[in-house]
């Protein structure tokens, strides 16, 4: 008979760890700490905008581990271009929003993102900053393996 | 120890249901309360109750804010919260999600109080029903409400109270209490009807709690309040006025009026059932059979297939009982008879407020009520066990033991559900009094100092990212 409440007494002492891990500072799923980068590319656009009211600079690289937009291997990017990576239209203009700039130069690195990463919200808003066509030879993807 | 808590620690197996009910909801409710305060639902009713001079004018203009809703205690719940909120100097995020936590625990403790567990077996049927209330899909969608006060909670804390009280001797207070709860809910939503379903059904099924005398008295305050509907010119929402789902699809407002406003009457009854089947087999889901389209696509999710198992071996059960149990005189019935007669009528009668459209939370009091009937069905199942031969015994206790699994299972996706809720919520404020869209932000200055104060709040509670979360339980945990 007692096999039938075996899955309520696991959950019962799981809950139980978890309340206990909560009181450590841990628990079931804590949120993370993230670079402002980060934030941006696991679309945290809540995360980014505590982080820079916090003083985070929104135009300084920052380290973004592996598995979130590269595989394999880590990258240090701007927020915005963690924003283009990960095809997020709402972190751009949460980040132009905040703060962040991008010059011309800039602005052709991340036209040139959005042609690997297509995103029809990201393409929309870059092409405001200039509707010129644009020509990617030479630019290195910010994503790609620093070697 | 109080004489009032010893009746609780009467038996051992009561007090380790409380223990393991308690173990459990812990967690559970430090997942509701990381949900921020919502912009939508939330914010409006907030803003409103506050700009208000005085309560009394914030009732009496509340009254005509819709013409199909008579929810005057929404926005005196949210004054109420907001001057509380001034005078203890407690975060607005405290307040409001505090409360949305009390009424979580209330729930539980009323659902503990209405199985009344005093045994070893009932402590093994509490096992498996406990998991069915907190997984079903009804569960959670009340809990993702916020109107800024969770209206179905309240519901479905007022339904559960009455329930217990129906099930111990009639007192004197119970129409008193009866019609404050029924007129306390009929002021926030229209399913505060549930509460007066809920005092007929008990009725119906013979509990003794409730006597003639709460019965009158809750029709009259019923009665009254669609007097008072009528008088103040309120409407029902009609066909058309909220999207719903037909077949294996969603439809917004206007297709439903075009397609069905003409005549109404299928989609009516195809959404009452609809509702109905929701609960019993965990489909349709909004109206929609997310079963057709998987079947049109090819591809089915786990989550579809543990939920319509689990659910409906779960009422494969709840039939059994019904059919092989329960005795045909109902002066023959058991108090467990009546309890699962009233609660299965209940969620019958919970199905037809699905008319206008289907929506998971309107059939939360039938999920509360779903997961009685079934501690009622396993109890008797394994009373059944000395008089059937071991092979059908042990199959029955495995195939128990299954649908329990599964069922805990749909109970820890809730806090992957609300971590997911807590994420998308705390972005919504994002979009919140934007740096770039000066020309947006509210002139009033109270309105504007109390956004940003929630906004700040919000922004500033840490949430986690489904990023951050295993990859696989999208397709286990969310249709």
């Amino acid at each position: 008979m007692w096999i039938i409440a075996a899955p309520c007494l696991v959950l019962a002492f799981w809950s139980a760890s978890w309340t206990a891990g909560r009181l450590t500072g841990d628990g079931l799923w804590p949120p993370d700490d993230v670079t402002l980068s980060e934030a941006v590319a696991t679309r945290n656009n809540a995360e980014a905008v505590r982080l820079i009211e916090g003083g985070a600079n929104p135009n300084q690289p920052s380290r973004v581990r592996d598995g979130l937009l590269t595989s394999d291997y880590a990258v240090t990017i701007k927020p915005i271009e963690a924003a283009v990576g990960a095809q997020r239209a709402d972190s751009v203009r949460t980040l132009l929003a905040h703060g962040a700039s991008v010059d011309q130069e800039e602005l052709r690195v991340l036209r040139c993102l959005e042609r690997t990463r297509h995103d029809s919200g990201v393409r929309e808003l870059l092409a405001v900053q200039s509707t010129s066509a644009v020509d990617c030879n030479g630019i290195r993807s910010p994503l790609d393996r620093v070697r | 120890m109080p004489r009032m808590v010893r009746p609780a620690f009467r038996s051992p197996a009561t007090t380790l249901a409380i223990v393991l009910a308690t173990l459990i909801t812990m967690p559970l409710a430090d997942s509701l309360y990381r949900v921020p305060i919502q912009v939508s639902d939330s914010l409006e009713p907030i803003v409103i109750a506050a700009k208000y001079d005085s309560a009394q004018h914030l009732l009496h203009d509340s009254v005509t804010f819709s013409p199909t809703t008579f929810r005057p205690l929404r926005y005196l719940q949210a004054r109420a919260l907001l001057a509380f909120t001034q005078a203890t100097g407690l975060t607005y995020h405290a307040v409001f999600r505090g409360l949305h936590v009390v009424l979580l625990l209330m729930l539980i403790a009323l659902f503990v109080a209405a199985v009344r567990v005093r045994n070893w077996p009932d402590l093994v049927a509490f096992a498996v029903a406990f998991p069915v209330l907190l997984g079903i899909h009804t569960f959670l969608s009340m809990l993702f409400e916020a109107f800024p006060v969770n209206h179905f909670a309240e519901v479905g804390v007022c339904a559960m109270a009455l329930f217990v009280l129906a099930q111990h001797q009639a007192r004197w207070f119970v129409p008193i209490v009866a019609c404050v709860l029924l007129a306390l809910t009929l002021s926030v939503i229209e399913s505060g009807a549930m509460v007066w379903v809920t005092v007929i059904c008990c009725a119906a099924a013979g509990l003794r709690g409730i006597n003639r005398t709460t019965v009158i008295a809750t029709t009259v305050v019923f009665a009254g309040y669609l007097l008072l509907r009528h008088v103040l010119g309120i409407s029902s929402p009609g066909i058309g006025g909220h999207g719903s789902g037909f077949g294996d699809r969603f439809y917004a407002p206007e297709e439903l009026a075009q397609r069905f406003g003409a005549h109404p009457i299928g989609f009516m009854i195809y959404n009452v059932t609809g509702g109905l089947a929701s609960l019993l087999f965990a489909e349709p889901r909004q109206g929609v059979y997310a079963l057709l389209a998987a079947w049109r696509e090819g591809e089915i999710h786990p989550v579809v297939l543990i939920n319509v198992i689990s659910s409906s071996a779960t009422t494969a059960l709840l039939i059994w009982y019904a059919a092989a149990r329960l005795p045909r005189r109902r002066s023959a019935w058991s108090d467990a008879d009546r309890t699962f007669v009233a609660a299965c009528t209940a969620v019958i009668v919970n199905a037809a407020f699905n008319a206008v459209y289907i929506k998971d939370e309107i059939m939360s009091p039938a999920g509360l009520f779903y997961a009685i009937a079934t501690f009622v069905a396993v109890r008797a199942l394994i009373d059944s066990f000395p008089t059937q031969a071991l092979a059908a015994t042990s199959l029955a206790a495995c195939v128990l033991a299954t649908v329990a699994a599964l069922w805990t299972f749909r109970a820890v996706g809730v806090h992957y559900q609300l971590r997911y809720d807590a994420f998308t919520t705390r972005n919504d404020w994002v979009e919140v009094l934007r740096p770039d869209k000066h020309a947006a932000w509210p002139e009033d200055p109270v309105e504007l100092a109390l956004t940003a104060r929630i906004r700040a709040e919000a922004i500033a509670r840490r949430t986690t990212s489904p990023s951050f979360m295993p990859r696989w339980t999208d397709r286990y945990w969310v249709e």
